[in-house]
Parts: structure tokens; C-alpha cells; sequence
């Protein structure tokens, strides 16, 4: 501990262990430290299923409940096949220490019932959620959007990417329902704002959905095998494997600074002296502001999401205009297929935004839609952004998880941290093939 | 990562996939016994890391190959902070000890302890007394780790990854006691991909070795 690293991280979150890989990776000194006795913090998986009784103080957990096969995750998100964070682990080499399994269905809620979401433009013409002429009018958008290449004027088809989506929508002559689901349900915004601003980066993100499509499997989501907690331990061997130092189950007793300037982190009365801190934002409440807050409510299954075909895992969006929201709420499901509960049963993570102050309640929707529920488990989370950049103190507070279904988001956070810290933008080429395992 | 699926590279003998994890006090040589293993090489000043996601090494037993996935603890072990992700899926582990070093052969029965906690049911785990070159240090009596291992039922020898001694051998007995067909009970549940930079990955079979 009396040592001096280049890099303290604090917590041992997804963002926080990126970033730790990554640094070390590139040659940081990294000492990696947790207050827990786990990994994952926040984006923990809970196992024992005893211990997320305890996390969450509902006494006892009971005897049926007791194998050693349950990972609960605390915050549900899949990944995009095609997205940032495959990208990153196929990259830094840390996808071979894990398994994943493709989403096998997501669904869109229209008007009390779900329906799959049409993702080509084959699903599209065979989707009841549109009319006859209208499938077709939507075909043509996915078609342009998956063809779509900024740097080639042509492929704009004379959309100006300054143009609204609003005018875009307009302009293929779509309905209400079909813009609810492509903006919600394929282009994964949470509230309607994306409709008054420019098309480009809306264009992109069904670009993104169609083409993680049919990568890895049938949907375009992925999900590893043992929960989400395996991710942020991946890349925490990653730091290890170039020589990060990995301390869990460590107090923090603060930091000490210098003429505005962190120097280092104490623990256990003794100081490691630092270049610089990055931490969630459970370990600086006083550099952190509340934006918004999350609901999140695990729930226990002993059967399927009714009507997804008994899908073994499924993602259910309900867009906000159906049921009169700002925000949407989500369904995120997975089961013992993907060795995180007993065989036979299925855990549904329902979240949204708060909007009222009675939130469970704001949830009611989704808990409709899963049929009988052996146990909830209901958290309300305040979501935490830093005050400041840390460019002055050299304290790179990373943000809370949001509550988006995916990635992106968490990896747009991690991107604009590695920037801030290294004072250039992350370059995949950086760690490109450096951690091949020696083959004989 | 787990049970690997059994595959026929290029019509030959049928391979079988194992993952092996290794555990111990730092600086009881176990990245020096893997390296010794793996390329033949020992480095007297082994540098504490070894920058590979993992090593692997084939062994041919009878008619099969067996291909060892070996995971060095990348010195998460210093602190007690190995991720449960080191153990999971493992069929075997080498618990290293050095025979110059009383405390190191305690902390040996720990990760045993914690292997029959977190491991596999079925895993196979050996204990190897290194730094048998050494002997003339020696403050674990072989008798006594030998007596250990029995009540155990760990495989047990004393090695040298600086003079070679046992190194291959700790590793071929493993071999021989790994199962290597369906009915061992030690078939994992689920069979997931890992994702490679292609456009399109088939997911590997089930099973291992199902000849």
C-alpha cells in the first residue's frame, strides 16, 4: 500500500474496471481498490441468492432458494452485438474469458399486448404492429438506415442530417405507432426529445440495431453467461494481467490533496500516493449531483414471460406514449439457461425513470405483462453525475447507470472519462491483439 | 469457458478441452512451474506476472489429446481479491506450495478449502510442493503434505520448475484423472459463444469427448 501508483481506481464497477484495464494496458501503474468484499459494485451480480436477501434486507432467504446456482444482477443491461462494449472485448482480448448467449426475443407493447419487434425488412412486412401499406414505408427506413454511410453523400437519399427526425418520420409518411417502436423499441431512447433534433445520430442508432442483428445470433442483444457481474471482473484481469494491483474488501478513509490536487488515497491509516483518482460516485457524495432516479424491481419467476413464445430470455420496451409516461419502462429477462437461476426459474429486472413519487407503482404496466411473481425485490437508486471534470483535482468521478437497457450509454461515460484522464480520445489500434494467449 | 467441446482437428485423435487454474502464496513459483510446462523455459528471476490472457499446452494420453487452458492468478491472489470468474467451469487445479516455507503450505490448505467452496464438484486438484531443488531449506516434510494430500484425495508430488523435476509428470497425472466422457458428471449446464471478430460465429457444441 505505501507505494506510489500512477492511477487509483475506486470501486470495481464496469466503468471503473475498463478503465483500470485500460490504463494498465497502456502502461499505468494502477493500484484498483473496493470497499466491498466483491467485484462489480453497483453492476454486481449477487450470488448466493442469500446474499441479494441480505442487500436488500428481506431477512431470511428461504431453504428452496439456497443453491449455489443464482447470479442476480443488481442493474439489468444486454449488449449490443454490434455495439461499443463487443468491440472493446473483442479487442482487449477479455471476451475469451467469458461466455454469451444471444436475447432470444424482444417485444414491443402496443396497445395492452406485446409483439415482436420487426428488425429486417422480412420481420417488417410480416409484423402485425403496422398496417399493409405502412410495413412497407417502414421497410424502406430500415433499409436506408442500414445502408446509410455519413461519409457518402448518396446513401443520404437527400435527407439533410441537420433535418429533424420529426421531418424524417414526415418525409417516409409514418404513423404514430411505427415512430413509437422505432424510437423506442429499435433506436432505444428512453424519453421522446431525440424527435426535435438532428436525424444523423437517430439514423445511427437503428443503423446500429439492424446491423448488430443476426451477428452473434437471432436478436441483436447478448448477454454472458453467470450475469453481468463477469464483465467488470474480465477486465479487472485484464488490469491485473499488466500488472495492476487488486485490493477488495478495503475502507476508504479519503484522499489527500495538494494545492487542489489529489496525492493520494488513505486506507486503513495508511496513504498510497497517487498521480490521480478515478471513482464511482459512492465514493465522493460531495463531488457528485443527483439528476434523476431509477425503480428497479427484480422479480422471480418460475415460468416464462407469457406470450414470448417461452422465450428463454426476452426484452419487453413499453414506449412511453402508450401508456402515458415520459420515460419508458423495460422488461429485461433472463433465466437458468444463462446459469444466473435454478433450473426452471426466470429472473425480470422492471425499470424506468421515476416520474411521480410513488414509483413501484409507476411499474404497474410491466408487472402485468409477467404473470405470477414468486418475490420481489425493489430498489429506487438516485442517478449521481460528477460536479466537475476533475481536470483541477485529478478526481475522475464516473456517473451512475442509467436506465437504459444497454451498454451504449455506459461505454459513451467510459469514452469521455478516458478522454478527460488521458487527454486524447480512446483509439481501439491502442490495445488491438496485445493480449493474445501464447498458444503452443 | 467451462467444459470446451470435444473437436477432431483434422481427422486426428479426439481433443478435449480442459480449463486449470493455479493457486498459492505469490512467489511459490507457480507461473515458473506453468512456464517450465508450457515452453520448457525457467527464469530464476521470474517476473511476478505474465501478461497472457491464459497459457495452453496439449498433453496425448492413450489416443486423446488433451488441450490444458492454464490460468495463472495474475496476482490477484496476493491481496485475496480472485475474482469468482478464476474458478468457475475449472476441472483442475495446481496448489502450490513451496517446501522452503512453512506458511506458504498453511495458506495451501486454504485455497484447498476455498476450491471445495467455489471450485467445480468434480475438480481434480493436485498440490505440488515446489522449490525441491531446495531441499536443503526444506521446512514442509514431504510425509506430512503426502499424509495431507491422502486425507484430501489431492494428487500430490514435489516439484522443480528450476530443474524440471515432476513438472510434466504433476501434469500427466492430472490428465490421466480428468474424466473424459459424458457420464463423469462433470458436464457443465450451459454452453454459451465467445465473440470473435467475425460476422457470424457458429456456437460450440455440448459435451466433451463424446467420442
Amino acid at each position: 500500500m505505501d507505494e506510489k501508483y500512477d492511477v487509483i481506481v475506486l470501486g470495481t464497477g464496469l466503468k471503473e474496471c475498463v478503465l483500470s484495464g485500460l490504463l494498465s494496458v497502456s502502461g499505468k501503474k494502477v493500484l484498483h481498490m473496493d470497499r466491498n468484499s466483491y467485484y462489480g459494485g453497483e453492476s454486481a451480480s449477487m450470488t448466493p441468492l442469500a446474499d441479494l436477501y441480505k442487500h436488500f434486507n428481506k431477512g431470511e432467504c428461504p431453504e428452496n432458494y439456497k443453491g449455489k446456482d443464482w447470479n442476480v444482477d443488481l442493474i439489468p443491461k444486454f449488449l449490443m452485438a454490434n455495439g461499443q462494449l463487443v468491440k472493446l472485448l473483442i479487442h482487449s482480448g477479455v471476451t475469451r474469458y467469458l461466455e454469451f448467449k444471444c436475447i432470444e426475443g424482444s417485444y414491443v407493447y402496443k396497445k395492452g399486448k406485446i409483439n415482436k419487434v420487426p428488425s429486417n425488412e422480412k420481420e417488417a412486412l410480416s409484423s402485425p404492429l403496422m398496417g399493409m401499406f405502412e410495413k412497407r414505408r417502414f421497410a424502406s427506413l430500415l433499409k436506408f438506415c442500414d445502408e446509410l454511410d455519413e461519409n457518402n453523400p448518396a446513401t443520404l437519399k437527400g435527407i439533410d442530417p441537420n433535418q429533424t427526425m420529426r421531418d424524417v418520420f414526415e418525409k417516409y409518411n409514418l404513423d404514430q405507432g411505427t415512430r413509437d417502436f422505432t424510437g423506442h423499441a429499435i433506436a432505444l431512447y428512453t424519453e421522446d426529445s431525440y424527435m426535435d433534433k438532428p436525424c444523423l445520430p437517430t439514423l445511427k442508432k437503428i443503423q446500429l440495431y439492424t446491423q448488430s442483428l443476426g451477428r452473434y445470433g437471432k436478436s441483436s442483444y447478448l448477454y454472458p453467461l453467470y450475469g453481468l457481474g463477469e464483465l467488470p471482473q474480465g477486465f479487472a484481469r485484464l488490469s491485473a494481467i499488466y500488472g495492476g494491483t487488486y485490493m477488495l474488501n478495503k475502507p476508504f478513509e479519503g484522499v489527500t490533496m495538494e494545492g487542489g490536487k489529489v496525492t493520494g488515497v488513505t486506507s486503513e491509516g495508511e496513504t498510497a500516493q497517487c498521480d490521480m483518482v478515478i471513482a464511482d460516485p459512492s465514493y465522493f457524495p460531495d463531488k457528485v449531483k443527483v439528476v434523476g432516479k431509477v425503480v428497479r424491481c427484480i422479480c422471480i419467476l418460475n415460468h416464462p414471460v407469457p406470450n414470448t413464445s417461452d422465450a428463454q430470455s426476452t426484452q419487453i420496451i413499453i414506449p412511453q406514449n402508450q401508456v402515458s409516461r415520459n420515460y419508458d419502462i423495460y422488461v429485461s429477462c433472463v433465466s437458468f439457461a444463462h446459469n444466473v437461476a435454478e433450473k426452471g426459474y426466470y429472473i425480470a429486472t422492471v425499470s424506468t425513470t421515476v416520474e411521480t413519487d410513488d414509483p413501484e407503482s409507476e411499474l404497474e404496466p410491466a408487472f402485468k405483462l409477467l404473470g405470477p411473481v414468486k418475490e420481489k425485490f425493489l430498489s429506487i437508486s438516485d442517478i449521481y453525475e460528477p460536479t466537475d471534470d476533475g481536470s483541477e483535482s485529478k478526481i475522475f468521478i464516473s456517473s451512475s447507470f442509467d436506465a437504459t437497457t444497454h451498454f451504449e450509454t455506459t461505454c459513451d461515460d467510459i469514452n469521455k472519462l478516458y478522454e478527460r484522464i488521458m487527454g486524447e480520445p480512446f483509439d481501439f489500434s491502442k490495445i488491438q491483439s496485445t493480449v493474445d494467449p501464447v498458444d503452443n | 469457458m467451462a467444459n470446451r467441446g470435444s473437436h477432431k482437428p483434422n481427422g486426428s485423435s479426439p481433443m478435449c478441452q480442459f480449463k486449470l487454474v493455479l493457486l498459492g502464496e505469490s512467489a511459490v513459483g507457480k507461473s515458473s512451474l506453468v512456464l517450465r510446462f508450457v515452453k520448457g523455459q525457467f527464469h530464476e528471476f521470474q517476473e511476478s506476472t505474465i501478461g497472457a490472457a491464459f497459457l495452453t499446452q496439449t498433453v496425448v494420453l492413450d489416443d486423446t489429446t488433451l488441450k490444458f487452458e492454464i490460468w495463472d492468478t495474475a496476482g490477484q491472489e496476493r491481496y485475496h481479491s480472485l475474482a469468482p470468474m478464476y474458478y468457475r467451469g475449472s476441472q483442475a487445479a495446481v496448489v502450490v506450495y513451496d517446501i522452503t516455507n512453512q506458511d506458504t503450505f498453511a495458506r495451501a490448505k486454504t485455497w484447498v478449502r476455498e476450491l471445495e467452496k467455489q471450485g467445480s464438484p468434480n475438480i481434480v486438484i493436485a498440490l505440488a510442493g515446489n522449490k525441491a531443488d531446495m531441499a536443503n531449506k526444506r521446512m514442509v516434510e514431504y510425509e506430512d503434505a503426502q499424509a495431507y494430500a491422502e486425507e484430501k484425495s489431492l494428487l500430490f508430488m514435489e516439484t522443480s520448475a528450476k530443474t524440471a523435476m515432476n513438472v510434466n509428470d504433476i501434469f500427466l497425472a492430472i490428465a490421466k484423472r480428468l474424466p473424459r466422457n459424458d457420464d463423469s458428471g462433470n458436464r457443465q449446464r450451459t454452453q454459451g459463444q465467445h465473440l470473435e471478430d467475425k460476422d457470424r460465429r457458429e456456437v460450440k457444441e455440448g459435451g466433451c469427448c463424446s467420442k
